[in-house]
This record gives structure tokens, C-alpha cells and sequence, in this order.
């Protein structure tokens, strides 16, 4: 399966830790994240990641599903770039 | 009390404790856990000290395994928050909810080096299911009615409070909360009726079906659930390693465990299936062998609490995110009553033709498996059986016939030597109703030996067999099986090491140390078995004993785990000898 740049849209709260959980969740898995943004919502409890990461669908999708099962993470959606 | 009244936070943790349900906390102390310890001579709780951080870890999760209720733990900063480390990656791996609380140094001296001072919440985080970093006393009361929450919602496992000095020092009057609402955590999910209808129908109109249950089945609490839909629509069971006990071993629907070191019945079924019903488990690899080559014949039906856990391994036919005691009452009500006998029967003559069995190598030398046997006698299959890891945890897997859940105990993912003589030790101060029988290999039971003394100390009836074959036999059957014998690392006597590891062989002893007085040096009853005309009558006196024991039993250091499975190999390359 071919690798490709996915686009992960997180909402999490805004909690010191969630940060490193979820690029420890990531790059512990050997992969590397090309783009990390991270920054807050209208709502300041809440802040929004974008990150971008190489990988195949179907381990993008292993990762999406472990992102949802953290405990602070509110959404994750992802789009192919 | 006043619902403003202020105490301290080492004191509204402890209150909240009791609060949460704690019913024994396991630890040991240190500086910067001192103001919670202080406290701890009024709480409504007992407290067990154990004798080293991992085997108090281990102790916690013994009583969760044995209960399904969270363990809990608690320790100072440093080296005894990294110490839990590999108890929390066990509990981790296999589901089970722990509160592991671990001191840490003050708010103001966080990042400075501080003596004993290390990153609890970075380091405990990728073993963990959630970490908090308390950052006042006022956060205690909710961060713990939070941790027993997550520790036992969704799939459990184990949370982490660290608390800096500070914080349990500081005065608060938060109260614990009635209610506990997590805004990102939700880990409730329930089959839809469309899901339920074609779980139904798969099962009506399989012919060759198996149900594959695991873990997840034990902490749902559904094995009488599994029983009546297996009974009523004739399904034959096979089970994981965690699975033990989740359905009766001597039912005749029964496969016994499949996997690696699993039955040959119950990996041919699986081979030969139409249908997998599998619930509660992950697929693990130990199970799989070959991926592309697993269950080539079936469609599988993955029941299991953690999205994350279907698909992973294995493509299915449906994939059911719920508890599986939920599934499994609704499911029931459409099921047919069926049988298979041409099914039942193929299955029957593999039993048959290929029982798990073993042969007596040497006359005169006890047989690893005949150990798990004799156990299995002198407690009626009864006993709640803990291991260690290795070559014994599969004989104990095999030749122990389990029947009821929660009865066996073992680091299944993770593979932890030193588990067994804690884990014990938890399990029976959680189940003082049970005889507790921990078995170990004389590797792992010398990486936590400490832990004997607490079972001495508490005159807990626990009895701890130790099956010395002299060797690290798991490591020496893969290097005998697969790296041309090459015995590198793997040999605890003198003889027999390879050149590299050469002992001057004019020592005293050819085995270090010896267990009788080792045991007898922690207050425990202690017996040596060699005789092979012995090993019935010894083991049924220590299991009867009501103190605590230990029983070395000498054994054949040739004895291999069969059937293989190598790994990463398919079923059809399975090894019987």
C-alpha cells in the first residue's frame, strides 16, 4: 500500500499532557509528523492540532482510532492532502 | 463533615479513596510521599506494604484481576514511580483498571533536578491508559473520582495520579463528586439493531461455527452468556490465554485455548471455520501465527469495548463496538437452537487424535507437567492459579482444566516475569474465600522473591511452586528449536553455560540459591520435591497447609512446550514434538 500525506484534524482539551500524548501515540509507532500546528479555539478550553503525518490509510486509520480512545481527545477527522 | 471545612490534600486523597471504593491500598513509602503516609494511620482501608514498587503494582493488579474492581497503588516520586513502570505496561496491555498514585517532588522544584525527582506523567504515559499531573490540592478529590472512572470505563486499565508535595500539603475543601462527567470520554457503545440482526443471522446459518473468547469476556462478566449461546446453538469454544476460564474446560463444546502453544482441536477449528465469533479478544499474534493465512475459511465477528482493537489485526465480516455481555443477551433471543454434528464430530476426532499430552522423559525426573496436574488434583481444578512467564505459564495454560473466570491470572500481553509471587499475593488478600496457587519458573520467581514476606507476614495460605528446570526455559526452548542450540544467556547452573559465561566449576553449588532456605529465610513452609513418586503427595500438603508455602519441584530441564506454533507461521506448520 502506497504511503501518503494525511491531514489530522484534532479537537482536544486544552490540558497540559495532551500534547505529549498524542505525539508520543504518533512518533512512537516510528512515525515521523511532517507538520504539527497547534493552536486555540473560540472556545479557550478547547484547542485544535493539525497534523500532518506519512503513512498508509490503514495505519492512519489504527492511529485515528487510538487518538479517539485518549481521554481528553474530543474529535479527530483526516483528510488524504 | 463541614462542607467547608479545609484539610490537607494528602488528606481529602485519602478520603477520596475510601470514597472511590478502595477497599486496600498496596505501596511504599518515600520522602515525597510522606504528608499521604501520615495519613494513611486513619484511613478506612487497610495498608499492605510491599517490599518493592513493582511487585506492589503487581499486587494491585492481582486483587483487579481477581476482583474486576480497580487495584490501587501507592508510591513515592523517582525511582518509585519509574519502578511501576513495568507493572503498569502489564496492566496496561491486558486491560486491567489500576490507580497507581505516585508522589512527586514540589510545584517549585519541578524541572529543577531535584532529588528523586523524574517525569512520572512523561514517563508513565505510553504504558498507561491516562496520567494526571495534580497542580493543586483542590483538583484531588475529582482528579481521583476521575481516575477510578477512566481505570474502569471502556476498556480498563491502569491511571496515574502524580501529586507533588506541595499539593498534598496544601489546604483544600473540594469534595468529592456525587457524579463524574468526562467532556471527551465516552467510551459507551452499543451494537446497533441492523449489527444485531446480521450477528444472528451469521450464527443461524454458519455450519462450521467457533467462538473465540477472550479477556474481554472475563471483565464483561458474560461466560454464563457465552455458555448458553455456544449450548443453544451448538458452537464449540476455543479460548484465548485470557480467555482461561471463560468458559468450562470440561465441557465437551470446549477447544480449550488456541494459539501458539494451543490445542491442536482448537486451531484446526479455527482453521476450518465458517464463521469465527470472537469476543472480547485482540488477535494477538500468539493467536494468529501467519496473518494471511489465519482462519483462511471463515468470516469473522469481532465483539469488543475498543474501536481501536477491530480491524487491527484481522479483516472482518462485522465489527461490533459494545460490551460483550450487552451483545451477547440481546443476540441470544434470535438465535436458533441448532446443532452441527458432522462438525462436532470432526472436532471430536482431533481431540481424539491429538490431545495435549506429554511423556515422561526420564523415570526418575519429574516432568514440568505433571506439576499442573497434581495441582490441578489437590485443589479440584479449584484454585485460583497464578503465573510467572515462560514455558510453565503454558503448561499451566494446558494442563489445568479451568472452569470458572477470574481463577486464572497471568501477564498475557505483556509477558512479565516476576508477575506470579505478587500478583498472588494480591489475589489472595482480594479472594481470602479461594485457595491461591502461584506457579513460577525459577527465573521469574527470583525477580520478585522479596514479595513472599508480605504473604508470610498477612498468613496468607498462598502455596508458590517454583518449577526449577535450571534454565530460562522458554529462552533455551527457542534457542534449542530455532537458534542451533546455542544456549546464550539462558543457563542458571554452573554446568552447561556456554563459553562466554564459564563458572569456575569448583563452586559449591551447582544452582543458586536454594529455594528451600530462601523460603525458609522469608518464614515460609518449605518443601523440595525431586522424586517423581513424591510430587502428588507433597503438593497436596503444601495446597492443604494453612500457612504460607513454598514447594521447589525439581524438574526435567529438557521438556519443551508442545504443540508449537512457531511464530509468525501458519497453523499448518504446527510442531508436536
Amino acid at each position: 500500500m502506497n504511503e501518503q500525506t494525511h491531514r489530522l484534524n484534532c479537537y482536544v482539551e486544552n490540558k497540559p499532557g495532551v500534547l505529549a500524548r498524542i505525539v508520543g501515540l504518533i512518533s512512537g509507532r516510528g512515525y515521523n509528523i511532517q507538520t504539527l500546528n497547534v493552536g486555540p479555539t473560540e472556545d479557550g478550553t478547547v484547542s485544535r492540532m493539525k497534523i500532518d503525518i506519512l503513512g498508509t490509510d490503514k495505519v492512519v486509520e489504527q492511529i485515528i482510532l487510538q487518538l479517539r480512545n485518549q481521554v481528553n481527545v474530543i474529535e479527530v477527522t483526516s483528510r488524504r492532502m | 463533615m463541614n462542607q467547608n471545612a479545609k484539610r490537607t490534600g494528602a488528606q481529602a486523597l485519602v478520603e477520596s479513596l475510601a470514597k472511590a471504593g478502595t477497599e486496600v491500598l498496596f505501596g511504599y513509602p518515600g520522602g515525597q510521599a510522606l504528608d499521604i503516609f501520615n495519613c494513611l494511620t486513619d484511613a478506612k482501608f487497610p495498608f499492605v506494604l510491599g517490599r518493592h514498587e513493582q511487585g506492589c503494582v503487581h499486587m494491585a493488579d492481582g486483587y483487579a484481576r481477581s476482583t474486576g474492581k480497580p487495584g490501587v497503588c501507592l508510591v513515592t516520586s523517582g525511582p518509585g514511580a519509574t519502578n511501576t513502570i513495568t507493572g503498569l505496561a502489564t496492566a496496561n496491555i491486558d486491560g486491567i483498571p489500576l490507580v497507581v498514585i505516585t508522589g512527586q517532588v514540589p510545584m517549585s522544584l519541578i524541572g529543577t533536578d531535584a532529588f528523586q525527582e523524574a517525569d512520572t506523567t512523561g514517563v508513565a504515559r505510553g504504558v498507561s491508559k491516562h496520567c494526571f499531573l495534580v497542580q493543586s490540592a483542590d483538583e484531588i478529590p475529582e482528579i481521583v473520582a476521575e481516575a477510578f472512572y477512566i481505570a474502569t470505563h471502556g476498556k480498563p486499565g491502569p491511571v496515574v495520579i502524580d501529586i507533588p508535595k506541595n499539593c498534598q500539603q496544601g489546604l483544600t475543601s473540594a469534595q468529592y463528586p456525587e457524579r463524574v462527567s468526562l467532556r471527551a470520554y465516552h467510551p459507551e457503545s452499543a451494537a446497533t439493531s441492523a449489527q444485531m440482526t446480521r450477528l444472528a443471522k451469521l450464527i443461524n446459518e454458519a455450519e462450521r461455527p467457533v467462538i473465540y473468547a477472550g479477556g474481554g469476556v472475563i471483565a464483561s462478566g458474560a461466560a454464563k452468556d457465552v455458555a448458553t449461546l455456544a449450548h443453544r446453538a451448538g458452537i464449540p469454544v476455543a479460548t484465548t490465554l485470557m480467555g482461561l476460564g471463560s468458559f468450562d474446560e470440561r465441557d465437551p463444546l470446549s477447544l480449550r485455548m488456541a494459539g501458539m502453544h494451543g490445542t491442536p482441536a482448537a486451531n484446526w477449528a479455527m482453521n476450518e471455520a465458517d464463521l469465527i465469533i470472537a469476543l472480547g479478544v485482540r488477535f494477538s499474534d500468539r493467536v494468529t501465527g501467519k496473518i494471511s493465512k489465519y482462519a483462511p475459511k471463515a468470516r469473522i465477528v469481532h465483539v469488543d469495548c475498543d474501536p481501536a482493537s477491530i480491524g487491527k489485526n484481522v479483516s472482518v465480516a462485522l465489527g461490533i463496538v459494545a460490551d460483550v455481555k450487552d451483545v451477547l443477551t440481546t443476540v441470544l433471543s434470535r438465535v436458533k437452537s441448532a446443532t452441527h454434528p458432522e462438525w462436532i464430530a470432526k472436532i471430536d476426532g482431533w481431540k481424539k487424535s491429538h490431545p495435549v499430552t506429554w511423556r515422561q522423559m526420564h523415570p526418575k525426573v519429574i516432568m514440568p507437567q505433571a506439576v499442573m496436574e497434581a495441582i490441578d488434583k489437590a485443589t479440584s481444578g479449584r484454585a485460583v492459579m497464578v503465573t510467572d512467564v515462560g514455558q510453565h505459564q503454558m503448561w499451566a495454560a494446558q494442563h489445568f482444566r479451568y472452569s470458572i473466570p477470574r481463577h486464572f491470572l497471568t501477564s498475557g500481553g505483556m509477558g512479565t516475569m516476576g508477575f506470579g509471587i505478587p500478583a498472588a499475593i494480591g489475589a489472595a488478600i482480594a479472594r481470602p474465600d479461594h485457595k491461591t496457587v502461584a506457579v513460577c519458573g525459577d527465573g521469574g520467581a527470583q525477580m520478585t522473591f522479596e514479595e513472599v514476606v508480605v504473604a508470610v507476614e498477612h498468613k496468607l495460605p498462598v502455596t508458590f511452586v517454583i518449577i526449577n528446570n535450571g534454565c530460562l526455559g522458554m529462552v533455551r526452548q527457542w534457542q534449542e528449536l530455532f537458534y542451533g542450540k546455542n544456549y546464550s544467556g539462558s543457563i542458571l547452573t554452573v554446568r552447561g553455560r556456554a563459553a562466554n559465561e564459564r563458572l569456575e566449576q569448583d563452586l559449591k553449588y551447582d544452582y543458586l540459591p536454594d529455594f528451600v532456605k530462601l523460603a525458609e529465610a522469608h518464614g515460609a513452609e518449605a518443601y523440595r520435591v525431586i522424586d517423581p513418586a513424591k510430587l502428588d503427595a507433597t503438593i497436596a500438603k503444601a495446597v492443604k497447609s494453612k500457612k504460607t508455602t513454598v514447594v521447589e519441584v525439581i524438574v526435567e530441564p529438557r521438556a519443551n512446550v508442545y504443540p508449537m506454533i512457531p511464530a509468525g507461521k501458519p497453523v499448518s506448520e504446527m510442531v508436536f514434538k
